[in-house]
């Protein structure tokens, strides 16, 4: 799997704010830096379908060999993590990743299979018997982490990150830090970060781009 | 007869020997809305055909009748000729007057009506006439009203007896009178009664069509009585109720000492019902009190003149008029004459345990009859040309 | 299949028109007859005719300006206790407690408030009582109040009613996030610099605050000026409002009074618009003074007097609230009454017993009618909501623009052109097309009353939501659609039951509507309401105003239990755990 941005340029008013080419292999998190109000979550908006006036833009979006520009948001099948955790709150823990799981696997599994497919991930992230909790009773780091399981519970073909580690504490930062770049590694997953944390693009361990 | 007459004929007797139901309909009627009894006693009779005729039957509570009269003439205008949204409309007088003169009401009914005879109508020209025209078989009676006065003893042990005594009495106790505005039916009647008790020495020419040398001569009196009056009215006149209801409730809550009526036993019913102080006393005037009958009509365009004509038959059987006679229910006198009826029958009218606050029996002295249908407007133009369009 | 966000677009359109539509039906079915073409009483040619008659008409001019008079005053007494209610209170402990006050008086019909205002003006009530208790009197004192030939009583009803919504509005500006720090910062600012905090709050704070109260704030004088119930209930009639004579020549029984009847419409129109251009002078006059004011360094500047005007205002309108309802519970349950009592004889149910029944019909009627409108209005407005955020954010700024105008425009179309301006020539044209169907076209005329206050409503909580969930369920590939029933809308809960509460409430409140689209066919219980207030039992409209007070509280009172039971894990979890306690306990 592997995510192309080819000649992407960021037009606000018709002005160019922001231009980048890069290919993101598998496995791998390009970090992209830059100042706040450089257009960086403008890019992810692009990147993901979600582009509104007065941004617009010029390139091409390839995702594994797919020309992704005139595909709905929710075709493209990009998971999105937020420096907020976003967790729906009419959900419960358990609910929030069931959600999430696409429709093949809902036909495919019981319920029942479900939970405990769903116990097991939870617990292999340290959250075992939180699945049937109300989010809002989580702490921050604990939402962050079930934030990631739902992400990746949606099976996406590529992660885009936006400032993700900016509400956490310096020492839970670190280790959340290398738990989210680990996963996405060992999914074999493309992932594109946009942060101003020279220290996140630091752990992401792949190229960094300034904007 | 024509062949729809016979067949409307068969469906009424059909529905009275409480053989086959008429099909279902549902009918709206339109009638003043601001008295409790009157409603309850439409919720009755509207049991009542739904169990005998399977008729639903709708009281569309009017605040003013001629609300329900624009009505109808605007389906007219629309070209709603059969559809109308009025079935049956309680309607007197200059309401009465406005439907036949645009031609709103169904004709030539009522003597079909196999109850209608009990009115004795050949010996009773009341019950075809309203306010001096002919109805023309486009309405049929209903009940029979006089009106009367009531005061609260507590405060006014002599209410007056004559309209000069009652001036008088508004000049002693300023504030404490008033009447309805003259487009209200109440109002009106007061003006009317003023009127044929001041000219009670020649009142002729008020039985005949009103023109502009008998009104001027017939109204001089009126106006320099009015003029007298309204400077010691409740709010010395300047504002005046809109409707009779709202004078009993001004009596009811002590701001005025002396009202009036047209249905003398709405008085002890809302003494019953704490809506009129225990003190109330009724009693009609000594030189007469104006007397009407009112009527049922249907509209021309219901799209069931069938099963509305069914209602207008019930609403004349002698159970119905009985009931509604009756002091506890709503005390409207009836238009049956009673020696036409079967003893049991007759039985049925023989008056409850009396009530303080009702009319002593025999109290009214004399009946004045409703003046020319044409003086109403007339005067009640007159009467806004001189105090004012207030509305 | 169509697509989701076609729909939603497609609802948008429908809402643009749905309002719009009959509003403009209204206004053009009344000014033919205005203009003396109407065809169907034999008139169709055009003439200024009608209102030369108009114009000869005793005291028309004196009616046209009762209803300027009483609308403008009412209007600015309300935003001038307003301003002045949240500049003392802005800082104050007391704000919580002012707006719960203030709250329920805002779902209370018109209708309701002016019958319920008659209870205590009346010489008859507790007001009275009292003093004569002092004076020793056995009558009822015989002063102006109601009925007055200046509208006084027509102002403070008016005045009691426009109060809790300009100050509820101004509150909501007051607490979006963004303003509400800035604000902050403002005042302190100013406080630093040694304002007082009522100073700084009108001298920093209001001319924020103000552009975004001016809307609101007009659509109240618009209705004030043009309202039929409260000066029908409370007015004088020698002559009355404008509104009023209106409405009783459209019902008169000589139809050609309907031409007169237009004309009139008209010039109530002409009236409103005269009231609105008023105030936008009056607004740039104080608007001039108070920049000189803002100028004169002055720092305790009006505060003391607008204090006092705040608390003693406040003050008389929570006596005047306690004093409605104790007089209307009281009336609704006394036997006989006699001045100068304090207290009724006896107590009875009577008067509930026979309200009851008699509302049966009524009440079901108000029920239907008012879930059934709000249900559409909420879903409509959410679907319109829906393509803002979907459709209309992609496309140009130009379309959105145009878009946003648009919806403007007719959002406010209804609350500023009067009812008795276009609701006759709707009826006309429904007579016209579509006799048949009385409960559609009452059901129309509630619609176009309930929708702007459904979409305003629903829009604040809408646009308020972080459309980073939007975005990450869309990662979760979820469609537009599912994205809307299973994230939004469990999401926006609270507000879409507040709003099908205020919906409600609206379509509750309506008379005029109600009457004339429904030409006496459809009772609600307002409509029983007014005509039993002019009726002979004041006990029996006691019992019917506080039925009506209770019906929207009691909507809201749902709106505000339901999300606590539903959508809410916390709760459910909550609830599982004392099952299971329950059961351990019973076992």
């Amino acid at each position: 799997m592997t995510l192309a941005l080819n000649n992407l340029t960021i037009y606000r008013h018709g002005e160019p704010l922001l231009s980048i080419d890069v290919t993101v292999p598998p496995g791998q998190v390009v970090a992209v830096m830059g100042p706040s109000g450089a257009g960086k979550s403008t890019l992810l908006d692009a990147i993901c379908g979600q582009l509104s006036d007065p941004f617009s833009y010029s390139g091409d979006i390839i995702l594994n060999d797919q020309r992704m520009n005139t595909v709905a948001a929710h075709r493209r099948n990009m998971g999105i993590l937020y420096q907020d955790a976003l967790l729906f709150e009419h959900m419960t823990v358990g609910e929030n990743i069931a959600f999430a799981l696409p429709r093949h696997v809902h036909a495919k599994t019981t319920a029942a299979e479900r939970h405990e497919q769903i116990a097991e991930q939870l617990s292999s992230v340290g959250l075992a018997d939180l699945q049937d909790r109300a989010v809002q009773t989580l702490s921050g780091g604990q939402q962050a982490r079930v934030a990631l399981l739902r992400t990746l519970a949606a099976q996406p073909a590529a992660v885009l990150l936006d400032e993700p580690f900016a509400r956490l504490d310096a020492a839970r930062k670190d280790q959340l830090r290398h738990w989210v770049f680990d996963t996405i590694v060992q999914r074999g997953l493309p992932a594109l970060m946009v942060t101003h944390d020279p220290n996140d693009a630091q752990a992401a361990g792949g190229p960094v781009i300034e904007v | 007869m024509t062949r729809s007459k016979v067949a409307g004929w068969l469906l009424i007797v059909a529905g009275m020997l409480g053989g086959m139901p008429a099909t279902a309909v549902t009918l709206q009627f339109h009638a003043w809305g601001g008295s409790a009894q009157v409603n309850d006693y439409l919720q009755w009779v509207a049991g009542q055909v739904e169990a005998r005729h399977g008729i639903t039957l709708k009281h569309v509570k009017l605040a003013d009748t001629s609300d329900a009269v624009a009505r109808v003439l605007a389906e007219k205008a629309a070209g709603n000729h059969d559809q109308g949204a009025v079935d049956l409309i309680w309607i007197n007088g200059e309401n009465f007057a406005a439907m036949q003169r645009n031609n709103l009401l169904l004709k030539n009914w009522v003597s079909d009506l196999p109850n209608f005879k009990l009115t004795n109508p050949a010996q009773n020209p009341a019950m075809t006439t309203d306010f001096g025209l002919p109805t023309r078989g486009q309405e049929a009676p209903w009940g029979k009203a006089a009106l009367v006065f009531y005061y609260n003893q507590r405060y006014l042990s002599a209410p007056p007896q004559n309209v000069q005594a009652l001036l008088s009495f508004a000049h002693t106790n300023p504030g404490r009178f008033t009447y309805p505005l003259p487009n209200d039916y109440l109002g009106i009647s007061f003006l009317k009664y003023v009127l044929l008790a001041l000219n009670a020495d020649n009142p002729d020419l008020l039985y005949a069509p009103v023109n502009a040398d008998s009104f001027a001569q017939v109204t001089r009196p009126l106006w320099a009585y009015l003029d007298k009056l309204h400077p010691v009215m409740w709010r010395q006149g300047d504002y005046m109720v809109r409707q009779a209801s709202h004078l009993q409730q001004l009596m009811g809550s002590g701001e005025l000492l002396l009202a009036f009526s047209f249905t003398a036993a709405e008085i002890p019913g809302a003494v019953t019902r704490y809506d009129l102080p225990e003190t109330v006393r009724t009693y009609a005037m000594q030189e007469g009190s104006l007397a009407n009958v009112h009527f049922v009509g249907i509209s021309y365009n219901t799209a069931h003149p069938d099963a509305a004509r069914q209602v207008v038959n019930f609403l004349l059987s002698p159970e119905a008029q009985a009931r509604k006679q009756q002091l506890a229910v709503w005390g409207d006198e009836t238009v049956l004459d009673l020696s036409l009826l079967p003893k049991a029958a007759r039985q049925r009218f023989v008056s409850q345990s009396s009530h303080p606050a009702a009319l002593p029996a025999g109290a009214i002295n004399r009946l004045l009859p409703e003046p020319h249908s044409s003086w109403t407007d007339a005067l009640r133009e007159a009467w806004f040309e001189r105090y004012g369009a207030r509305w | 299949m169509l697509r989701f966000p076609v729909i939603a677009l497609a609802v948008r359109w429908i809402f643009i028109s749905v309002l719009s539509l009959p509003i403009i039906a209204g206004v053009v079915g009344v000014m033919l007859p205005a203009f003396g073409y109407f065809p169907a009483l034999g008139q169709d040619t055009f003439s200024l005719s009608v209102f030369a008659e108009l114009w000869q008409v005793e005291g028309i001019g004196r009616m046209a300006w009762l209803s300027f008079f009483t609308g403008v005053t009412a209007t600015g007494l309300a935003a001038l206790l307003a301003i002045a209610l949240l500049a003392t209170f802005y800082q104050h402990s007391g704000l919580h407690t002012l707006q719960r006050l203030l709250s329920p008086l805002l779902v209370l019909p018109h209708a309701a408030a002016a019958i319920a205002l008659l209870f205590i003006l009346a010489p008859s009530g507790w007001a009275a009582r009292i003093g004569a208790m002092i004076t020793g009197d056995v009558l009822t004192p015989q002063w102006a109040l109601p009925y007055d030939p200046h509208g006084v009583a027509v102002i403070l009803a008016l005045a009691l009613k426009e109060l809790p919504f300009i100050f509820l509005m101004a509150l909501s500006v007051l607490t979006q996030p963004q303003l509400q720090t800035r604000l902050h910062k403002h005042i302190k600012c100013a406080q630093a610099m040694g304002y007082a905090t009522v100073t700084a709050f009108i001298k920093v704070a209001l001319p924020i605050i103000y552009p975004h109260l001016r809307l609101p704030v007009l659509a109240v004088l618009a209705y004030a000026t043009a309202n039929v119930e409260i000066p029908l209930l409370l007015g004088p009639n020698n002559p009355p409002t404008l509104a009023v004579v209106v409405l009783q020549w459209f019902n008169h029984v000589d139809l050609s009074m309907r031409f007169q009847a237009s004309a009139a419409a008209v010039l109530q129109l002409l009236v409103t618009l005269a009231a609105l251009a008023s105030w936008w002078l009056a607004e740039q006059i104080v608007a001039s003074w108070a920049k000189r004011m803002r100028l004169s360094g002055q720092r305790n500047q009006l505060s003391s007097v607008i204090q006092v005007f705040a608390w003693t205002g406040a003050l008389l309108f929570v006596i005047t609230g306690v004093l409605m309802l104790t007089s209307l519970v009281v009336w609704s349950v006394a036997t006989y009454w006699t001045f100068p009592a304090l207290l009724p004889e006896g107590v009875t149910l009577l008067h509930w017993q026979t309200a009851l029944t008699a509302l049966t019909q009524p009440l079901i009627t108000t029920l239907v009618l008012g879930i059934a409108v709000s249900l559409v209005a909420v879903t409509v407005a959410l679907l319109a909501l829906e393509a803002e955020a979907g459709f209309m954010s992609k496309r140009t700024a130009r379309w959105q623009q145009w878009d946003k105008i648009a919806v403007n425009i007719t959002l406010y179309l209804p609350l500023l052109v009067p009812g008795v301006a276009f609701l006759f020539g709707l009826v006309w044209f429904q007579q016209r097309w579509l006799a048949g169907s009385v409960i559609t076209h009452v059901f129309v005329s509630h619609l176009i009353y309930v929708l702007p206050y459904v979409f305003i409503s629903l829009a604040v909580a809408y646009r308020r939501l972080d459309p980073r969930y939007m975005k990450v369920a869309s990662g979760l590939s979820k469609s537009p659609w599912q994205v809307f029933w299973q994230v939004k809308l469990p999401m926006l809960f609270g507000p879409v039951l507040i709003a099908m509460a205020l919906g409600m409430a609206i379509s509750f409140s309506q008379y005029l509507p109600t009457l004339l689209s429904g030409g006496g066919r459809i009772t609600t219980v307002t409509t029983e309401a007014v005509a039993v207030a002019a009726g002979s039992s004041q006990r029996l409209s006691a019992v019917y105003v506080l039925v009506q007070v209770m019906l929207p509280l009691s909507g809201f009172a749902l709106a505000w239990y339901l999300p606590g039971r539903f959508f809410n894990p916390a709760a459910r979890a909550k609830r599982r755990q004392k099952r299971i306690a329950a059961n351990d306990t019973g076992t």
